[in-house]
């Protein structure tokens, strides 16, 4: 069953359209994630559900009825925000009683319940501090079990880890991930951080300008964008000019002929962009067998960064051209001398067609 | 500046030593009635001097062994208390409706409701004169409760406004998510947070309608008097020197409350 379904709801303010009407669907169990830059719409998406704006247009299920008019207390959902929004007065325990208390829960399973979820999150040892007594990381995982205990249809988490350094971002990822695996909560997830997306999500929904650009699993969003945003937002990648010539090959603005992966909207003559992963891209060296890749380069290097596990390269091509190759760090392999010579080459399933404008559609 | 440490390359300003002393100047000049005030209280009985020549309680103990003075003081206690709990009462679900609120002619309504602070006091004593006359009020506690309410709301009002813009929107939010009704979410979470703030604003107004003179000697009779009204009163006949008494008195009082509101402010 869906948990949460919007259908053709949209939400303008006079005449700013913060959301276009979009359709929604999150399942029972699944995990959604949100993503697009500021101002394209998932707060505003993510208010809807929970009540806190009303939509223009359209309407709002929760767990199979319409709520569109249900007000936010009545909706029966979880939050997890940013700030964390532990009430700062009451305890630890307190703050995890308190959607039970104003459910009327009796006292003993209070009790009961407010333990349980503290060990889920492995925090039982500090029921009787306070909020500001715990680190960042801690407090987050207070506001998880404070949803948890209740038993919601549904948690929403607005940029959860926003506030945490890298490390602890991660770790908590883990963290999200294995409640929610463990529990089958139905989580919508909110953020502007790809890397987030795609090592948490069943499911993303990339949002671009009020609209949904596309949705599917990560890997699939991952290697089948369908529009330059998409390409763009998720993971890094080189996007030029180009045009498709009779052979069905491509010419970018380098003057550089590749092959490219079929696609029926890229038809002779047809300008658009060709997008390529700089992880698929290889540096060719001295005794390299560069016969497995057909679409080969000749560049000039222009800078080598050292990124801890990876190596990026910066090349020149003709026609203010750049291209990114991106290797592993592995010792001994070495940067390139600016102004070298460079050979690249990625096989042509790697070189994605894509709509100069707009979409692919389908 | 926290450590007290001046910043590299800092030189003496020389307007910063002018501004310094003049601050001190003016808090000498602001603070010497007192310091003529408190030794008079311990000085005889039969004028007012400075410096007094002989120490004696005899003053203090004339205030509280006389009927009338007490009674005056217990009218001025009473008054003061009952505005105070108007002026919360008002006040801390006004600030609310600006603060949170989002409703069109917001910006009017806080006008209006902060215009007993733009309003001369003796405007406002005359008007409040005439409107509780006409419901037979004046002379009466209630009518003077009332009155020091109007006068006390607006700073209620600003000091339960700046303490609700500390306290973060979300927690209401996520209280109200979790199932909390708005009365729910106001009382469990938003009023323990403002305790700072109206303990604050209620201890200003209760100290604003104790010391008050202009609007309670309009509304007040001889019965009803509050105590900075008889010592107005009683200073157009004789000036008798248990006022230097009960003025050290009040300076007291004063100081106790704004300790005690500082200590609890420390605590927060």
């Amino acid at each position: 069953m869906a948990m949460v379904r919007l259908q053709r709801a949209g939400k303008r303010y006079g005449d700013v359209v913060a959301l276009h009407e979009v359709d929604l669907s999150v399942e029972e169990g699944e995990f959604v994630t949100l993503l697009g830059p500021s101002g394209s719409g998932k707060t505003t998406m993510l208010n809807l559900i929970a009540g806190m704006i009303a939509p223009t247009v359209g309407q709002v299920f929760i767990a199979g009825k319409d709520a569109t008019n249900t007000p936010p207390n009545k909706r029966g959902l979880g939050m997890v925000f940013q700030n964390y929004a532990l009430m700062p007065h009451m305890t630890i325990f307190e703050n995890v009683a308190f959607p039970l208390r104003v459910r009327k829960t009796p006292e003993e399973e209070i009790k009961k319940k407010v333990a349980h979820v503290l060990n889920l999150v492995h925090l039982p040892q500090v029921a009787n501090r306070k909020p500001r007594e715990l680190s960042g990381g801690q407090q987050q995982r207070v506001a998880l079990a404070r949803c948890i205990v209740y038993n919601p249809s549904i948690i929403l988490m607005d940029e959860p880890l926003g506030a945490l350094d890298k490390k602890l971002r991660e770790q908590m990822q883990l963290e999200l991930k294995r409640i929610h695996t463990d529990l089958k909560i139905t989580m919508l997830y909110v953020t502007h951080d790809q890397e987030e997306a795609l090592t948490m999500s069943d499911r993303i929904v990339l949002l671009n300008d009020g609209r949904i650009e596309q949705m599917g699993p990560p890997d699939e969003m991952y290697f089948k964008p369908r529009s330059v945003f998409a390409a763009d937002f998720l993971g890094s990648s080189n996007i030029w000019d180009g045009t498709i010539e009779s052979d069905g090959s491509a010419t970018i603005k380098s003057g550089d002929k590749m092959k490219v992966k079929p696609e029926a909207f890229a038809k002779p003559g047809t300008k658009l962009k060709v997008m390529v992963r700089p992880e698929n891209i290889n540096v060719i060296r001295q005794g390299d067998d560069e016969s497995r890749f057909e679409n080969r380069v000749n560049g000039k290097a222009i800078d080598t960064l050292i990124l801890g596990g990876v190596i990026k390269h910066y090349v020149q091509l003709a026609n203010d051209t750049v291209i990114i190759a991106q290797e592993l760090t592995r010792s001994g392999r070495r940067s390139l001398t600016p102004g070298q010579d460079v050979r690249l080459a990625w096989r042509p399933d790697d070189s994605l067609p894509l709509p100069a404008v707009g979409k692919i559609e389908g | 500046m926290g450590g007290g440490e001046k910043p590299v390359g800092a030189s003496v300003n020389p307007w910063s030593i002018f501004s310094t002393v003049m601050a001190w100047l003016i808090l000498l000049f602001l603070m010497l009635p007192s310091f003529i005030v408190v030794p008079m209280s311990f000085g005889g009985k039969f004028e007012m001097m400075f410096p007094p020549t002989t120490f004696d309680t005899i003053l203090y103990e004339r205030f509280f062994s006389t009927g009338n003075w007490i009674a005056t003081t217990i009218t001025s206690f009473k008054v003061a208390i009952g505005a105070t709990a108007l002026a919360l009462l008002l006040g801390v679900p006004a600030s609310y409706g600006i603060v949170r609120g989002t409703y069109p002619g917001k910006k009017i309504v806080t006008l209006f409701l902060l215009s007993p602070i733009l309003v001369p006091v003796i405007v406002l004593a005359l008007g409040m004169y005439l409107y509780l006359a006409s419901f037979k009020a004046t002379g009466t506690d209630l009518g003077l409760i009332i009155a020091h309410g109007v006068l006390t709301t607006p700073f209620v009002i600003v000091t339960c406004m700046a303490g609700l813009r500390h306290i973060d929107a979300n927690l209401e939010t996520a209280a109200t998510i979790m199932g909390a009704s708005v009365m729910q979410s106001f009382f469990k979470v938003t009023l323990p947070l403002l305790k700072p703030a109206m303990f604050a604003g209620g201890l200003f107004a209760f100290l604003m309608s104790f010391d008050e003179v202009v609007v309670a000697f309009f509304i007040t009779e001889a019965s009803t008097m509050t105590l900075p009204v008889k010592m107005y009163s009683s200073i157009k006949w004789e000036i008798s020197p248990i006022l230097a008494a009960i003025s050290s008195l009040l300076t007291l009082l004063s100081l106790v409350i704004c300790l005690v509101g500082a200590a609890a402010q420390k605590k927060t």
